[in-house]
């Protein structure tokens, strides 16, 4: 009888010790969020906002910093999230959300499975848009629509929305586009629009508001066309994409290949097999992070947009990539091979 | 701006680790200033680096910085010579007048700069890097085949990774890492800084050969540079303009200088022997880049560098828009603090160079201490710059893999500078040409801008040969044209032959390879390829049949003279195992330990110092990878090999 008494007991002090040590996780560790770009680029920017109030949202306030990984357009660093990545939710990853349709289409390099990630969400919906020199002489999607010749946008190389849009716009609506490809980034582009080698680009607004700003406002460049669900807030009069697009598949076509990729652009997530309670921690703090005033306060100072989406809403938007009809994955993979 | 000083100089002189390394491991720090210290802090750390970077290269023939690379080809043989007081002071003196033109430059092209670059499309930009290429003939020194065959070499380096305009992988061999291409950092280091260490390990002698004169000259080398100052002027012009592209850095312009240096001057064989102009040159154009990318990046927001990158990033934060406005006076603009960015320059170089004489004599020291004492040191920098850059552990393994290629490049006298200007411009000669082609059809070709700079390539090939030919004339004997008979008209099949034919055997396999390349991703390999692959054939017959060119002048060509042969060989295979002991332990337990422990038993082992020296050697250098860049900067080192795989089942 004692012995029973002396055994129950144990096991209630084993099972105290054990919540106990997993609420109280957190305490005293270190989180690291394994950027894939390079320190000062706009990845890291969020991720560094993001790591110096995250941990105070964490139960334990666990110190987070930032590491970068560079490589292969940040799929070093998910590959890395993937296999080599302790799964205890003390690694985030923060890698390019076109590396999902990437693993959709099937293309080369990709040595993790999406689909077992466990997702904590996307700081900023980002959306994509076309943006036009007026020395094109494109400055309106009709103008477009009629150019004699086709319009000569820049790329920076496939699995960006400098490339991958422009493909998918002239696949599906039509436009009269000359992809040319091979630029080193977006600044790049931007000179050779400015010395009239280019017409434009198509890449996210977000970037193209604050790094084309003078541009914009002295109406030497225009946003043309913006390839969203719905229209921006700073862009009301700017025709749709898909408002264009003659047929359903036309309109999956552009959803799955430029909308969704670019919305889940600058994803977080844990490695796959993490603790199912320690990512409700994590997905919560990072909900709270994103409403916190102070964290707001420091995003508008580093000039960052916030526009959340949650980890389980994030985690059904990768899902529903890997739902497309395959006849349409088939169709995507030609257009962005 | 004072701290960023400090820290621009301590990173400067520590091979290894560069100025954008540094910025990026800064980061952190920049979030927390307010954006006017963190610009000041930034710009003035990077004002820096590329003298400081000098002092390393010359005093101990490893790049400071990978841009201060040039400076070892003439400064370093200098230094053996115990003229390292003079190189210094004319590395240091030409670099200020570099930043200093940078400096008016940048302000004097504020009005007509946008005009002037949007006149450059990328047709002009690859002429430019075209004639950077032909640069490769002048960096060659004697051995004008080998040079040849060098760049090539880096070209086709250069075409490892992702084709630009395909996104075919070219030599990748699967490897992600190898994607992104082959970074120069790591290339760099293990380019020179490796040699050096084997050298000075073979030498077990300290770096100065010869004893160093009461400071070696300082004045000298300040005398020098005025005496020269056209030449310095030239090659500030040429830093800057040529930073104005996008893509091209001080990396670039400093060999462009260097060749430049080479070029211009009445007699050439000096170089790579401790020619002071060889010093001067690279000093000018490294700094004078500065005033050159500003340019870029103030008025279009294209950052020309990364830390030209990292200083945009600032500029967006303090809500200053790179472009227009930056040239326009206030109210509407903000001139004013472009004018600042002018001063920062300006008062920062100053305030170094001030220093860098304030402790010379104790800089031209260092180079008579014990090369024992240094070498665990430097390897330690060599493995955490090469780390720090992108944190990745295979680029540790590039340095290796460049440090065991330098080594033999320069026992078989291959001249180095050839390939990395290669390697440096190959991207963007092949871009830029497919840009080209893409954008305007055939129709490049005649543009004047590209006529005008394709008759500069032309007058820059055929000048040498004309002017040679005319000299010759004139001296009437033919002496160079006649080869020297070597030893007999035997065959030779020794380690240069063996690796003549190594390099013939690498241009054929990348032939192969590319094969199912596409025309858009394999024109370039084919270009660089066939005549890699041809001149090495070239070589090779050369070196076997024994008709062999006097050794290239390049900084370790006459290494081996003072140490006899046997010892000579056993400590380079010392040294080699010593090396690459060095890079398992770090594989297996980790920067720290491995740095701990390689440290203590070179020391107390190898070169078999006293216990005190040893163990406070060895605590300062494990201080320094864990106290400072582990725990104090954050560089996340990966866990090694061993506690992986031996890891506690279930332990987090």
């Amino acid at each position: 009888m004692k012995r029973a008494l002396a055994l129950a007991l144990l096991a209630l002090l084993a099972w105290v010790a054990a919540t106990d040590a997993q609420s109280r996780f957190f305490d005293g560790k270190t989180v690291r969020i394994v950027v894939g770009f390079s320190a000062g680029g706009g990845y890291d920017t969020y991720s560094r906002v993001i790591a110096r109030h995250l941990g105070r949202h964490v139960p334990g306030t666990p110190t987070v910093i930032v590491e970068n990984m560079l490589g292969a357009g940040s799929l070093i660093a998910a590959n890395h999230l993937s296999k080599v990545a302790k799964p205890d939710g003390l690694t985030v990853g923060n890698f390019a959300g076109g590396l999902v349709l990437a693993q959709v289409l099937g293309q080369p390099g990709v040595e993790f499975d999406a689909r077992k990630f466990e997702w904590l969400g996307v700081p900023s919906r980002e959306a994509c848009v076309c943006a036009l020199t007026k020395a094109s002489g494109v400055t309106s999607l009709a103008a477009w629509m009629a150019a004699a010749k086709p319009v000569k946008l820049g790329g920076v190389g496939p699995g960006t929305s400098t490339d991958d849009a422009p493909r998918v716009l002239a696949a599906t609506i039509n436009l009269p586009i000359q992809l040319v490809r091979g630029y080193k980034g977006t600044a790049e582009i931007r000179l050779a629009a400015e010395s009239g080698e280019l017409a434009g680009g198509c890449w996210q607004w977000e970037s193209v508001k604050s790094t084309w700003r003078q541009a914009l406002e002295s109406g030497d460049v225009s946003v043309v066309l913006q390839i969203t669900t719905k229209p921006l807030p700073d862009l009301p009069n700017v025709p749709l994409a898909s408002s264009l697009a003659k047929t359903e598949e036309a309109r999956q076509l552009i959803n799955a290949g430029v909308i969704v990729p670019t919305e889940i652009g600058r994803l977080y997530a844990l490695p796959p097999g993490t603790p199912a309670d320690r990512v409700q921690t994590l997905r919560a703090a990072f909900v709270a992070t994103m409403r916190d005033p102070e964290f707001l306060a420091d995003a508008k100072r580093s000039k960052i947009d916030i526009d959340a989406m949650g980890g389980e809403e994030l985690a059904r938007v990768v899902q529903d990539l890997f739902k497309l009809d395959p006849a349409l994955v088939a169709k995507l993979k030609g257009i962005l091979k | 701006m004072l701290i960023g000083i400090a820290i621009g100089f301590a990173v400067g002189i520590l091979p290894g680790l560069g100025g954008p390394t540094t910025l990026a491991l800064m980061l952190p720090f920049v979030f927390k200033m307010t954006p006017v210290e963190a610009f000041a802090f930034l710009l003035g750390m990077a004002a820096v680096t590329n003298t400081t970077g000098d002092i390393t290269s010359i005093l101990f023939g490893i790049p400071g910085e990978p841009t201060t690379a040039s400076t070892i080809v003439d400064g370093h043989p200098m230094a053996k010579r115990g003229e390292a007081g003079r190189a210094l002071g004319a590395a240091i003196t030409s670099s200020l007048f570099g930043a200093l033109f940078g400096a008016v430059a940048l302000a004097l092209a504020i009005p007509v700069v946008r005009p002037l670059v949007l006149t450059f499309g990328s047709p002009e930009f690859f002429m430019l890097a075209l004639l950077g290429i032909t640069f490769v003939a002048a960096l060659s020194g004697e051995a004008v085949l080998k040079g040849l065959v060098a760049g090539c070499l880096g070209l086709w380096f250069a075409t490892i990774g992702l084709a630009p305009v395909s996104a075919i992988q070219r030599y990748t061999f699967g490897q992600l890492f190898l994607w992104d291409g082959i970074g120069l950092v790591p290339v760099t280091i293990g380019f020179f800084a490796i040699p050096e260490v084997i050298d000075l390990a073979v030498q077990g002698s300290s770096i100065a050969k010869v004893e160093v004169g009461r400071l070696g000259g300082v004045w000298q080398g300040v005398r020098d540079t005025f005496t020269h100052w056209l030449l310095v002027l030239r090659c500030s012009a040429i830093g800057t303009f040529i930073a104005i592209i996008p893509g091209m850095g001080a990396a670039t312009t400093q060999w462009l200088a260097y060749a430049h240096a080479v070029q211009s001057s009445p007699n050439r064989e000096r170089f790579g022997r401790g020619a002071v102009e060889g010093v001067l040159g690279p000093g000018a154009a490294n700094n004078s880049t500065l005033g050159g990318s500003l340019v870029t990046t103030i008025a279009f927001g294209v950052p020309a560098s990364v830390t030209m990158a990292i200083l945009m990033g600032a500029f967006l934060i303090q809500g200053l828009v790179p472009g227009p406005s930056m040239l326009t006076p206030a109210p509407k603009g903000h001139l004013a603090v472009t004018f600042a960015m002018v001063w920062t320059i300006v008062v920062s170089n100053v305030i170094t160079v001030a220093i860098c004489f304030a402790f010379l004599r104790q800089l031209v020291k260092v180079t008579e201490i014990r090369g024992a004492l240094l070498i665990p040191f430097i390897l330690m920098l060599i493995a955490v710059g090469a780390f720090a850059e992108k944190n990745v552990f295979e680029d540790v393994m590039i340095v290796l893999v460049f440090g065991a290629l330098g080594w033999v490049m320069t026992r078989f006298g291959w001249p180095r500078p050839p390939l990395l200007l290669g390697l440096v411009l190959g991207p963007l000669a092949e871009n830029k040409l497919f840009l080209s082609t893409d954008n305007y059809g055939l129709a490049w070709t005649v543009r004047p801008g590209v006529l005008a700079l394709l008759a500069v390539i032309l007058v820059g090939l055929l000048w040498p040969v004309v002017s040679r030919r005319r000299q010759r004339t004139r001296d009437g004997a033919d002496a160079a044209a006649t080869p020297r008979a070597g030893p007999g008209e035997r065959w030779r099949l020794d380690g240069a032959s063996a690796f003549s034919s190594l390099i013939v055997v690498v241009f054929g396999w990348a032939l192969w390879q590319s094969r199912d390349f596409g025309v858009r991703g394999g024109l370039f390999p084919w270009a660089v390829c066939v005549p890699g692959a041809l001149l090495g054939l070239a070589q090779l017959a050369r070196d076997v049949t024994g008709r062999r060119e006097s050794p290239a002048p390049d900084a370790l060509a006459d290494a081996t003279d003072a140490v006899p042969a046997d010892v000579a060989a056993r400590r380079t295979l010392e040294i080699a195992l010593w090396i690459v002991g060095f890079w398992i332990a770090i594989w297996l337990i980790g920067f720290s330990l491995a740095t701990l422990a390689m440290t203590l038993l070179y020391l107390k082992v190898g070169a078999r110092e006293r216990w005190g020296i040893t163990l406070v050697l060895t605590a300062l250098s494990v201080a320094f990878v864990y106290g400072l860049f582990d725990k104090g900067l954050g560089v996340p080192f990966p866990s090694g090999q061993l506690f992986v795989w031996f890891a506690p089942a279930g332990g987090s």
